[in-house]
């Protein structure tokens, strides 16, 4: 299923991404809210997040074989090099493994939105671990 | 008089392929396979060490036409998602009886499995486990669970191939799996219940029943893992209500007024 090319991709879109998408918008102060454009086959979500005291800069992007292929989740803002931050500021979300026992993303389950929480998530222990030098969560499944 | 899809005629694929062409009521086969045999193929395929450097659909095909020369073998020497191949692997999936998938990798078994739910046909997948420590068999019909629903289950409720947690503080980009060989015998035994839940499901897709929609077999013992060796475990895994891959959610009908919305939507969030 390519996203953004296929009849299954731009159903997937219109009925399960970009609807959670506007709920997750809706009331919030505009400043935070998911902004979203399209990048050849590629989706890109721009927003930003305060998990604690500071506000970061996020891109999350769904790639061709989204949902397949889990979302790539990187922070713009500038971050001092940490555990769990990939090239690119990439964050280390979840197994990048390619097998179903492999990866704790879950097609059938989870949005972009967790992606989105994901990140909040990595955020905050990101702040924690800025403070005390220890990563408060354990390795990624 | 039956008509198999095949994607993948790999060390787990070939051996499945084989096996259901043995039966007279197959007559035609088309098989999806991009690769070229390599040498490090030849430890676990049924082809020998002087076919290195061929297609691998090539072989298959005439590995079937010298034991079945009356079988129609037609070939698509191509990725199963290669999105300019597409046309051609839909109207054949239009006309087929039965799929049988054997890709060894997540973005192709659901790709396969949205093919096989568009036209409704029944389809079977075969998956031995790193190390060949056992492996699962899966059959699907056209209003059952789909291929999103049973992964979404298992990875709930069934631990197999715990690998070493890789270390993720290291930067550079993903960490690569270690993957563990299976070994010829390993993969032979799963593909020998592959086909046989195949040709059991060819019989009558609509009544087919064994006793599970799942199939694990464990072929070792590995403590944390499997208690014992060569025990069967019988899945009955339901169609999710919550599934995101196969539920049906209303949008537009048309193609045309899919991409209309899908560009306002676009527009409203570009905006937001």
């Amino acid at each position: 299923m390519s996203l953004l090319d296929s009849e299954a991709g731009k159903r997937r879109l219109l009925s399960v991404e970009i609807p959670v998408i506007e709920r997750y918008n809706e009331g919030r102060d505009p400043a935070f809210q998911i902004r979203m454009s399209r990048l050849g086959g590629t989706l890109v979500l721009r927003y930003c997040l305060k998990p604690g005291h500071n506000i970061y800069q996020l891109e999350t992007r769904l790639v061709s074989s989204y949902p397949t292929v889990p979302p790539e989740t990187r922070v713009l803002t500038a971050l001092k090099h940490c555990p769990h931050l990939l090239e690119g500021q990439t964050l280390c979300l979840w197994r990048q493994g390619s097998t179903r026992a492999g990866s704790r993303w879950d097609p059938a389950r989870f949005t972009c939105i967790f992606a989105v929480q994901a990140a909040w998530r990595w955020l905050a222990c990101y702040e924690i671990w800025h403070e005390t030098g220890e990563w408060p969560l354990p390795e990624a499944k | 008089m039956a008509h198999l899809l095949q994607v993948g005629a790999g060390s787990g694929g070939m051996p499945v392929l084989d096996m259901i062409c043995r039966d007279p009521r197959l007559t035609k086969v088309t098989l999806i396979e991009p690769d070229v045999y390599k040498p490090h193929n030849v430890e676990r395929h049924l082809f020998p060490l002087s076919a290195v450097g061929e297609a691998k659909a090539v072989l298959a095909q005439r590995w079937l036409l010298e034991r079945r020369p009356d079988l129609v073998v037609e070939l698509l020497p191509c990725d199963l998602c290669d999105s300019a191949k597409q046309a051609e692997i839909e109207a054949v999936a239009a006309c087929c009886d039965i799929g049988v998938c054997a890709a060894d990798n997540e973005p192709a078994k659901y790709h396969w499995d949205a093919l096989m739910r568009r036209h409704g046909k029944p389809w079977t997948l075969g998956e031995v486990l790193s190390g060949g420590i056992g492996g699962f068999v899966h059959w699907f019909v056209p209003g059952g669970p789909c291929y999103g629903c049973v992964a979404s289950h298992l990875k709930r409720t069934v631990t197999v191939d715990k690998a070493p947690t890789p270390d993720y503080s290291q930067p550079g980009g993903p960490v690569h799996e270690t993957t563990i060989p299976a070994s010829k015998a390993s993969i032979q035994t799963i593909a020998s219940l592959h086909a046989l839940i195949t040709l059991g499901l060819l019989e009558d897709p609509a009544h087919y029943s064994p006793g599970f929609t799942t199939l694990l077999l464990t072929l070792q013992r590995v403590p944390e893992v499997f208690e014992e060796g060569f025990r069967p475990y019988r899945f009955r895994i339901p169609r999710a209500a919550d599934c995101l891959i196969c539920q049906a959610r209303p949008t537009p009908s048309t193609v045309e007024e899919l991409d209309v919305a899908l560009d306002q939507a676009l527009a409203r969030l570009e905006d937001a």
